[in-house]
């Protein structure tokens, strides 16, 4: 696979088809996967594919990244969760179809975090997503690298955090919110989450703008819960559950948890789960005439 | 002062004097699945299994929001009452040396060209007690920085832990001392009690600090491609920044209403776009891997230029803690070539 993928990442580089292919590489000691940016054909065997490639590079596809954009058409490796985020993107106008190849990579599952790989991918230390995944054959993708992958997710999505959402539902209002209280309380207002995010794209966050201060900077009750809460709505309908900002929590948050019950609400009242057709525009962004409710018509 | 010997169940007694007399016993102590410096109340809620906690214990000294003044607008101009810091004694039990030797780096930052009380006087009443390190991990990098589990630079009482599960207890500094006096009651006297093996993460061969600090004081390194190709991948999260013993940039905001509201010293971070953005909207740091690499001029080149005190002290925790994992020591190492 990994051969497969080095041939393609030279070939499209040799024949100047794209300018970089951002992929994953070893770090020195060849733990930890890390992300890579190959420029020059002679480097495409320093790219590697593996359970502890969990970065979704999809983030660097945003224009926050002026200097990855300056290196000129990019070709991304991605398992079928990243690209789902990167068709988040081109349905949002952040970035055209044509401007970006994607090398799918058929996937097997990933580690939660890295630091728990022991040399074998175990159900135990995968992120509920893997279980039930419906894209480990990539879904929109220029090339497949990879034998075809025969999992069947189950019907009714299973896994850690559906269970922890069904036992926090099960929780009185004032329970919940305590248990979030809580949770926020340990934020450091590192914005990670907003960082490792490929959705979370724009260029001037509600954070930063400070005339007048609409989320407090400080990490205080007050300031840790409008900015979660905050990100947490700039998602609706558009998270794809990839799980980046709860891997990067310096404090373990469990966005996870935030994120999927967003997920499971959008579905349930709209029937969309985004990510998978890029012509299919986000509950939250379109107007239908035969919105079920009266109010918006 | 002769050594000291510490049992381990003797630290219930010593966080109960410790909080009699009206101090603050932090340690090492297991919230949300991670090992964290925390107020610990007894000594069951200590974790003795860790490496290093995830938080360093800077935010006991620095802390990541402080209210510093309180501000009311009144009929007639604005009433601004600034805010004295009464600290309470605090007692960080668990430090590791690396971290140790990190207080004398804000330190000398907080009292450069200003003493800023804030941090002076919670320093002041603060007592580092070092564990010296029986375990560690791949992202430890102290031998390299010129540390190493032996060092006592920085730690007020130095710790080893024995075989027989205690400690063997070594005041270091005035402070350290005095306090060993204070709490004599809790010490034993030292019998001999075999000290466990250290564990000395193997030095980085290709790492040669005076060669990455000589190479970075010609500015003409800026425009050497290294720095985008070696951290181009920084998401500029600036979880580094925060859990770095020796990163110590804040921000000073109002909070309030219109008419009356703190202010405040928050943690900032360089890592952030905004951190260098000027008002007319230009931005000299406009692209990440410039911001990445500012954070590591000012560990190798800014502090060792201006200050005595390490910059960096090898604890490996913004290695950790990075989503790209974007290891501090690939630079140094291309950067010592």
């Amino acid at each position: 696979m990994e051969n497969a993928l080095r041939k393609k990442a030279k070939e499209l580089l040799e024949s100047g088809e794209v300018k970089v292919v951002i992929g994953y590489g070893w770090n020195r000691a060849k733990t930890r996967a890390t992300p890579v940016f190959i420029t020059k054909p002679e480097e495409a065997d320093r790219l590697v594919f593996n359970p502890l490639c969990v970065n979704n590079l999809s983030v660097y596809l945003t224009r926050k990244f002026k200097d990855i954009a300056a290196l000129g058409r990019p070709a991304i490796v991605a398992k079928g969760c990243d690209i789902r985020n990167i068709v988040v993107l081109i349905t949002e106008a952040q970035l055209k179809r044509e401007n970006v190849y994607i090398i799918g990579m058929t996937c097997s599952g990933v580690v939660y975090r890295q630091e728990l790989w022991k040399g074998e991918l175990k159900p135990e230390i995968m992120p509920t997503k893997c279980g039930n995944c419906d894209v480990r054959n990539p879904h929109a993708a220029d090339a497949v690298i990879g034998a075809k992958s025969t999992f069947v997710p189950p019907d009714a999505p299973a896994g850690m955090v559906f269970n922890k959402i069904k036992e926090i539902d099960s929780k009185t209002q004032s329970e919940r919110w305590g248990f979030w209280i809580k949770e926020f309380s340990r934020c450091v207002k590192c914005y990670a989450c907003r960082q490792v995010c490929s959705l979370c794209y724009c260029e001037r966050c509600i954070t930063e703008k400070n005339m007048p201060q609409w989320i407090e900077t400080s990490a205080h009750p007050r300031g840790n819960l409008s900015w979660n809460l905050t990100r947490a709505m700039h998602l609706v309908g558009r998270c794809t559950f990839c799980g980046e900002c709860e891997r990067a929590c310096p404090v373990n948050i469990p966005l996870n948890l935030l994120n999927q019950k967003m997920i499971m609400v959008v579905k349930d009242s709209f029937d969309f789960k985004s990510g998978y057709d890029e012509k299919t525009h986000p509950p939250m962004i379109v107007f239908s005439p035969d919105d079920k409710e009266e109010f918006i018509k | 002062m002769a050594d000291k010997y510490l049992k381990k169940e003797a630290l219930e007694k010593l966080i109960a004097a410790v909080s009699s007399s009206g101090g603050c016993f932090i340690a090492p102590t297991t919230d949300a699945r991670q090992v964290v410096f925390k107020s610990v109340e007894k000594a069951a809620d200590i974790t003795h299994d860790y490496v290093l906690a995830r938080n360093s214990y800077k935010e006991f000294v620095f802390p990541q929001t402080e209210v510093v003044a309180t501000f009311a607008v009144r009929q007639h101009g604005i009433g601004l009452t600034g805010k004295e810091v009464a600290p309470k004694e605090t007692v960080i039990f668990g430090a590791r040396p690396c971290e140790a030797a990190s207080l004398s780096s804000l330190r000398a930052v907080f009292t450069w060209d200003f003493i800023d009380e804030f941090y002076t006087k919670r320093e002041d009443r603060t007592i580092v007690m070092t564990v010296a390190c029986t375990t560690g991990d791949e992202a430890c990098f102290c031998t390299t920085v010129g540390l190493s589990p032996e060092s006592t630079a920085g730690s007020d009482v130095y710790l080893k832990e024995t075989a027989d599960n205690g400690y063997l207890v070594q005041a270091i500094s005035e402070k350290g001392k005095a306090f060993v006096e204070k709490y004599a009651a809790v010490f034993e006297e030292q019998a001999g009690a075999k000290t466990k093996k250290l564990f000395m993460p193997e030095k980085i061969k290709g790492i040669d600090l005076a060669k990455i600090t000589g190479r970075l004081k010609n500015t003409g390194h800026y425009d050497e491609p290294v720095w985008a190709e070696l951290t181009r991948k920084c998401i500029g999260c600036g979880a580094c920044t925060y859990v770095c013993p020796t990163c110590h940039c804040f921000d000073m905001v109002d909070e309030g209403t219109a008419y009356e509201g703190e202010r405040r010293k928050n943690w900032d971070s360089c890592q952030y776009d905004s951190f260098t953005l000027h008002a007319s909207g230009h931005n000299p740091r406009d692209t990440q891997f410039k911001r990445w690499r500012n954070r590591f001029m000012c560990k190798f080149s800014i502090y060792p230029d201006k200050f005595a005190s390490k910059g960096c002290v090898g604890c490996g925790r913004c290695v950790r803690v990075c989503p790209v994992r974007l290891d501090i020591t690939e630079v140094m190492e291309e950067l010592s070539k």
